[in-house]
């Protein structure tokens, strides 16, 4: 263990020594160059690329490959203003209960077949079986039970890009690349679209490994192996150091505890509270995230909410024993967190400790059937969409937009937490490396990477 | 070095000078006032107007707290500057004690109010929380929209490029051509990749003439690029990747276009005698046009490059490595070719000889004839992945180039520059990385300085 530690120091050192005499050599062009294979590497391992596989978990990847191969019918910029992508224009009916979307013209599958509103309105009924979805001549026509001014935003999630489902278990989309090869879970090779209706991307294609650690991830970026490379978001200060290869999104990934139930008895209750009291976040950030990320005691990130700092993330020990006190008979929690998550078992550990100081009884494991579970539910950009969202994960009724304003937001928000069925943790951001022969590419505000615009260019002056 | 130190008594010396001076003249006296309350309203009007919000968050905490003493506590957290925030503050302490609360110690009071200025990413977010006795807080909030970001400020050398804003739009310009000019351009036609749109300045303002549709059946390229090209019996051409477009010479004015090939002419100028004249004025009062031979480039027509095939070619070259941009530097004998290449080299070609070169330039390059220097300078964009690109004038005494202007930021990335007609100025168009958004603008030397 000890020996694996110090190769894997003189690996992170070597890396960072390779990054800092690259990272000054910017590239003498400006103007984007056409061809290369671009490589990525990725943790996630999915075994579909469906963007409607709901058995399939959110993850900042996934969204990334969505987007590469699918579009949705429009777009969000960070400013939640919305774009046309695959319908030019829309109009809302009935009071947002209604929507109307004409497509655009001339745009083909991958396969070839044209985008027509049938396929593209069966498309949205995989993905939301409680939509009343229909085509009406160029158009593309949504009836939702009530009135939802999130539409736009919530048709702009990638698990709502239009897919044609075929027979061979490889959706055709109408996105900048194509599946030329695809081994579920292990690999995925993508070939630009020559005939893209938004002009054929720049380079030919785009290799993605799937299922690789960080640290052969990193160490695939330094040997030249890979270009794009995830950043554990305790590694994300290292790189920081060294120069601008590395990019992280705003914090959007939601680390929290969630509870298998709801509140049994106001004892249930009180116990909840006292570890949510009893959390750390300061030293499980210094310590576990070596400072990244920020402690979460909002369900949204405050840069998404604008009220975030109003649910307070820091430890009250002497509260969380006060409360602990009123209760007789202390139960033994389990804490279940993923194996694969590098992180999990030490933070589930300390945790665990921190429950212990307050008087609790808890023990981690990586188990399936636990009291409460180590999460972690990347945030969609909208706020709205990222409640519903864990309110959908933390099994809750969701969370419904009705106006819009910030003072209904909070209410929702407020009412998700009285639960306690979620206890947030923390908000990390999505970090990546890139290879400085990486050029113009892109991180979306949901932590997606955009790689439509990307090219592949010298790392010498 | 020592820091500006504001001291009281000497504004008041100034004051009391001031007044003799006004009590001894009345007409002085009302031209000042007026220009102070002028200025107090220009000066307002700069700022925006919080007092909706404002208005809106005392009511809100005003029903929770009703009149009465409170602690009231406000804190910005969000990205407004100081002054913003200190005004509102003020409107928001007005606008509470305008509901009828007073402001105490904590420990006078019966509420504490901690207002929070807020952000999130589409809004400000004012909040506050409102504790009364030992009971549960109150949190009531309000967003305000927030406004557009002011623009970068300009570059301020001694001898420099200028740049002289000519268009602005939300969707991608291509080329701007200034078609009209008094002192300044008075109509202009911008080509977007669906259209050439002709405006023209009356009462002050850019008014649409016209917008001519483009009409093609292939998908344009990413990193789309076009040129305008005045003519000489028609208004113009336009120039897009596989595809032609020609005004019609006479009325309705309409724009035919066809897919093509054909290549595009590197310089604009007047073909007479398969020569080109180029730089006809050189925007000097008697300058005169300077003749080289005409040269056109294939445009790869799925692609951002030139094929590097020329007709009819520098001397003996034919085909040079495919390129971004050309631009020339007429010499006694004959005419240096500098091809910006896809790989960062700039090619310097006259005819004899191919020589390459890097100079760490960017890929768009445009020559200005202009009365500085040795006349002629080469105008380049710079490399690197900074969120504003810049141009810099050189000039070339042999082959090496020799800087000659600072550079000129410009708000984004290049994605054309074009020599204009006139021949002493270029168009350079640039797309704000952050809003998305496309400028044009004239870059001149400011060579008098």
């Amino acid at each position: 263990m000890r020996l694996f530690e110090w190769r894997w120091l003189a690996v992170s050192s070597a890396l960072m020594a390779g990054l800092a005499a690259v990272v000054p050599a910017c590239a003498a062009e400006t103007r984007p160059q056409y061809g290369g294979t671009l490589h990525v590497t990725m943790l996630p391992a999915p075994a579909s690329l469906d963007p409607a596989d709901a058995t399939q978990p959110d993850s900042f990847a996934r969204r990334s490959l969505t987007l590469l191969m699918f579009e949705t019918l429009v777009t969000m910029d960070p400013n939640g203003r919305p774009h046309a992508a695959l319908a030019t224009s829309w109009q809302a009916l009935s009071g947002s209960q209604r929507w109307r979307f004409r497509l655009r013209r001339g745009v083909k599958f991958h396969d070839g077949a044209a985008l027509t509103a049938e396929n593209a309105a069966s498309s949205l009924r995989a993905a939301n079986p409680s939509w009343n979805v229909y085509a009406d001549a160029d158009s593309v026509v949504i009836e939702l039970d009530s009135a939802d001014p999130s539409l736009l935003a919530e048709l702009a999630q990638p698990r709502n890009a239009i897919a044609k489902r075929n027979s061979d278990n490889k959706p055709a989309g109408t996105g900048p690349f194509h599946i030329a090869d695809w081994q579920p879970g292990k690999k995925l090779i993508l070939g630009a679209e020559e005939d893209y209706w938004n002009g054929r991307p720049f380079l030919d294609s785009i290799e993605i490994e799937m299922g690789k650690s960080y640290r052969d991830q990193m160490m695939a970026l330094q040997l030249g192996n890979a270009e794009l490379v995830e950043v554990a978001p305790e590694q994300a200060h290292r790189f920081s150091l060294e120069g601008d290869r590395l990019a992280s999104s705003a914090p959007l990934e939601l680390l929290a505890l969630s509870f298998g139930g709801d509140i049994a008895s106001p004892e249930d209750k009180l116990l909840r509270e006292a570890l949510a009291l009893s959390l750390d976040r300061g030293s499980v950030r210094s310590v576990l995230f070596q400072g990244a990320g920020q402690p979460a005691g909002a369900v949204l990130p405050n840069w998404m909410s604008g009220y975030g700092f109003v649910f307070p993330a820091d430890a009250d020990l002497p509260r969380a024993r006060q409360m602990r006190e009123q209760v007789h008979t202390i139960p033994k929690w389990i804490i279940g967190y993923d194996s694969g998550d590098p992180v999990a078992r030490l933070l589930a550990e300390r945790i665990a400790l921190n429950g212990k100081d307050a008087g609790l009884w808890l023990q981690a494991a990586p188990a399936a059937a636990a009291d409460l579970h180590l999460v972690r539910i990347p945030l969609p950009a909208d706020p709205w969409i990222a409640l519903a969202d864990v309110t959908a994960r933390a099994g809750l009724p969701a969370a419904r937009n009705k106006g819009g304003s910030v003072e209904d937001l909070y209410a929702a928000e407020q009412a998700i937490l009285t639960t306690m069925r979620i206890i947030p943790l923390f908000h990390l951001p999505a970090s990546y490396a890139v290879a400085a022969t990486v050029k113009s590419w892109a991180l979306r505000s949901d932590g997606s990477w955009n790689l439509a615009d990307t090219w592949l260019g010298s790392a010498k002056p | 070095m020592r820091r500006a130190v504001y001291n009281s008594a000497i504004p008041n010396l100034i004051l009391n000078s001031v007044s003799r001076t006004l009590r001894s003249a009345p007409g002085l006296r009302f031209v000042l006032k007026f220009s102070f309350i002028m200025f107090g309203l220009a000066l307002a009007a700069s700022a925006a107007d919080w007092s909706v919000p404002e208005q809106q968050l005392a009511r809100k905490i005003g029903a929770v707290t009703g009149p009465g003493a409170v602690a009231l506590t406000i804190e910005n957290r969000s990205s407004l500057g100081r002054r913003d925030s200190e005004i509102i503050q003020n409107g928001l302490r007005g606008a509470l004690e305008g509901l009828g609360l007073r402001f105490q110690k904590t420990e006078q009071a019966t509420a504490t109010v901690t207002i929070s200025l807020s952000e999130n990413s589409t809004s400000y977010v004012w909040v506050a929380e409102i504790r009364q006795g030992a009971g549960e807080v109150a949190v009531v909030m309000v967003s305000a929209p927030r406004p557009e970001g002011a623009p970068a400020a300009r570059d301020s050398v001694p001898l420099s490029l200028r740049k002289i804003s000519l268009w602005a739009q939300d969707t991608p310009i291509l080329d701007v051509a200034v078609l009209e000019e008094n002192a300044t351009p008075t109509h202009i036609a911008v080509l977007d990749p669906e259209k050439v749109t002709l405006y023209r300045l009356q009462g002050g303002k850019w008014q649409q003439e016209q917008a001519l549709p483009i009409v093609h059946e292939r998908p344009w390229p990413r990193d789309l690029r076009g040129r305008l090209v005045p003519a000489g019996d028609h208004l113009l051409d336009a120039y897009l990747p596989g595809l032609f477009c020609a005004s019609t010479a006479g009325m309705p004015l309409a724009l035919n276009c066809r897919e093509s090939d054909d290549p595009w002419p590197l310089v604009a100028g007047t073909i007479n005698g398969g020569t080109l004249s180029v730089f006809p004025s050189a925007g000097l009062a008697n300058g005169a046009a300077t003749v080289v031979p005409q040269m056109k480039a294939f445009f790869a027509p799925t692609r951002n490059f030139f094929t590097g095939a020329l007709t009819p070619g520098v001397g003996k070259f034919t085909n040079v490595p495919k390129f971004y941009s050309a631009t020339l530097l007429p010499r006694d004998k004959y005419t240096l070719w500098l091809f910006a290449a896809t790989d960062g080299a700039v090619h310097m070609v006259d005819g004899v000889s191919d020589q390459t070169a890097r100079f760490g330039w960017g890929s768009d390059l445009a020559t200005v004839k202009t009365q500085c220097g040795a006349g002629w300078q080469v105008l380049a964009s710079s490399s690197g992945e900074q969120a504003g690109d810049s141009v810099r004038a050189y000039e070339f005494p042999d082959r090496d180039p020799v800087a000659v202007s600072a550079a000129v930021e410009l708000p984004g990335a290049i994605t054309a520059l074009w020599t204009e007609a006139r021949g002493d100025t270029a168009v350079a168009v640039v797309k704000d990385r952050e809003t998305e958004t496309y400028a044009a603008f004239r870059v001149a030397m400011a060579c008098s300085q």
